[in-house]
């Protein structure tokens, strides 16, 4: 007999980058090609969806890509029928001819907020809270990814550490990653760091600091927002993707702009990944090397507080001079990273969170070197962590959440953790 | 209406048809501009208590209840004891007592909150000073108030004060968000 698919409704309220539409996509691709789902995702900017994946259509109200339904979210929202299953992304507002629909099914949906990435101790307490409909008959659940078992987890496609091993063991897979961007295998002693981010006034303290390195340093930088404050190193006004770049010991080549699917054997590749926002923080951990997160800078410098909160989670399996270089980097390039309030709120701030006392003034380029003398030992806790961390699958625990408050009321998800583990035990 | 932001301990609120008192509400803030808050609250009609969440923007349809000035008496396991200026005494549950219950002390003036007749919940003033009993010594040079420590007050409640604060010193507290303030 021929299963009806469980039906799931994404909405993504792109608000700048591609932080929102990169989680969104990701997710909707893993529901609907692992786990059988019929997705479709709202998204209120198809431009960019298209940076992620360019064989969308930015003028198409609806399509069809890589198994995902794309349904432009305009401010004219027909009305559609609900799905079993409704995400809300990063607690977008749903249209209310939508909410209004859900309202009036006999069955009501599974309506999730999926919320942002934090590890601060506030997500446990929060997750899987269940948020009644202040005047409808609805209830929605929050869901929070994170890094503990008191979380949702994290996004992860179900071959991806597989294929990282086979492409980090592999040299032919490694030379063809070099030729696509038109480079020749560096030298194995040469220190390998990919550079995304955001706006950075540390960067040139960092860049002094490689140039005098004692190892020979290749940095790849894709275009980003960063990109100006790199060519302005070198004195070059318009960077762009194939510009190149020499100082003293250290080589610097822009990339286009990288794409999902190129973006993580690019992390696979390098030694280092410097990385912005939550999507690339992720996939950062997933490569299982050593990397330096750049939160995205909120008002009232928030965002340090979580990156703090990460750090001690992070850093809490690593020696003492291990755990003060990653911390000193990852201070000193979040203190000054963005053109928002965080830069001028500068270190008493983390101390505040520390409740340390003792403000920390290092710049990056200043904390560089403890960062690259403890390598060996980061890169085993890189590894450790990506290993952890991949028992705590977001996609599908989120599927068994939807499947408990589905058994609930009656209905029926598919594509739960339990069907799914037996699936991969046949193989 | 009232966001979930501006919500506080002993509001009730209706949700769907439903009034609830608010036994507690923490505020965090999540990613770039969101907020969300987590409530406790109990349902009047059928004592169930429930653990939720919101965006602090939800908005919410709030009940005005009828409200008496009281002062707190005592203490009789499991209830708290209030009296008004006629030496009418009312009983709140610890259970809903909320925070407040972290500021309580004798005589102490607030607000008892009636749904149908019956003490539900007390509301203490937006603000309130206390004498810090413990904390570790002041660190010297920092007064940007922004190097926190945590403190002891006389109810034996904890939280974090700014570095300078010592021992004896009184500070002011929000009490919707059980926050430190300033030195009082």
């Amino acid at each position: 007999m021929k299963k009806i698919k469980t039906h799931c409704d994404i909405f993504c309220n792109v608000i700048d980058n591609y932080g929102d539409i990169g989680v969104c996509w990701r997710l909707a691709r893993q529901l609907a090609n692992e786990h059988g789902l019929a997705v479709r995702l709202w998204v209120d900017d198809l431009s960019s969806l298209v940076k992620l994946c360019p064989e969308a259509d930015a003028t198409l109200a609806s399509q069809h890509c890589r198994g995902v339904e794309v349904r432009l979210w305009s401010k004219n929202f027909a009305e559609v029928q609900p799905a079993d299953v409704v995400i809300e992304a990063f607690a977008c507002v749903l249209p209310e001819s939508y909410i209004a629909a859900m309202a009036a099914q006999a069955q009501q949906p599974v309506w999730i907020n999926l919320e942002y990435l934090s590890g601060e101790d506030w997500v446990h307490g929060c997750h899987k809270l269940p948020s009644p409909h202040p005047s409808l008959p609805l209830v929605k659940y929050f869901f929070f990814p994170g890094f503990t078992r008191q979380t949702g987890g994290l996004l992860l496609e179900r071959d991806l550490l597989v294929r990282r091993d086979a492409f980090q063991n592999d040299a032919v897979q490694q030379q063809a990653f070099w030729q696509s961007i038109g480079m020749d295998m560096p030298a194995a002693e040469t220190l390998k760091i990919s550079l995304f981010g955001y706006e950075n006034a540390t960067l040139h303290g960092l860049f002094d600091a490689w140039t005098v390195s004692a190892q020979p340093l290749l940095c790849l930088v894709p275009e980003g927002r960063i990109l100006p404050q790199v060519g302005q190193y070198f004195g070059d006004n318009a960077p762009h993707a194939g510009s190149d770049y020499a100082r003293g010991n250290l080589h610097v080549r822009v990339l286009p702009f990288v794409e999902q699917e190129r973006f993580d054997p690019l992390l696979w590749a390098c030694d280092i990944n410097f990385v912005r926002g939550e999507d690339s923080c992720v996939r950062a951990l997933w490569a299982g090397r050593p990397f330096v997160w750049q939160i995205y800078p909120q008002h009232d410098a928030v965002h340090l507080k979580k990156l703090q909160a990460f750090l001690m989670l992070y850093s809490g399996q690593l020696s003492q001079s291990a755990s003060q270089a990653i911390e000193g980097l990852w201070q000193a390039w979040n203190m000054e990273s963005g053109a928002g309030p965080a830069a001028s709120t500068k270190p008493l701030v983390l101390s505040a969170v520390e409740g340390s006392g003792q403000a920390t003034s290092t710049s990056s380029g200043q904390a560089w070197p403890a960062f690259a003398a403890e390598l060996s030992e980061l890169n085993r806790c890189a590894q450790d962590w990506a290993r952890q961390l991949a028992e705590n699958n977001l996609a599908l625990n989120l599927l068994d959440f939807c499947r408990e408050i589905g058994t609930m009321r009656a209905l029926k998800i598919e594509g739960s953790k339990h069907e799914n583990s037996t699936r991969s035990s046949r193989r | 209406m009232k966001t979930a932001q501006e919500v506080r301990v002993g509001n009730v609120i209706l949700v769907g048809t439903e009034p609830m008192v608010v036994l507690k509400a923490d505020y965090s803030r999540s990613g770039r501009n969101g907020s969300v808050v987590k409530m406790k609250m109990k349902n009047l009609l059928t004592d169930s208590a429930q653990e939720t969440v919101y965006r602090a923007d939800d908005k919410f349809e709030q009940i005005m209840l009828d409200r008496k000035e009281v002062t707190y008496s005592y203490f009789a396991d499991p209830m708290y004891v209030f009296m008004d200026g006629e030496y009418n005494q009312y009983e709140i549950e610890a259970e809903s007592m909320g925070d407040a219950i972290n500021y309580i002390e004798d005589n102490m003036a607030c607000e008892v909150v009636f749904y149908n007749d019956k003490a539900i919940s007390v509301e203490l003033p937006n603000t309130i000073v206390r004498e810090v009993i413990y904390t570790e010594p002041a660190v010297r040079g920092d007064t940007s108030g922004k190097v926190m420590k945590p403190a002891k007050i006389n109810t034996g409640f904890e939280l974090p004060v700014a570095a300078f604060i010592e021992i004896g010193d009184k500070i002011e507290i929000d009490t919707r968000s059980n926050e430190f303030r300033k030195r009082a």
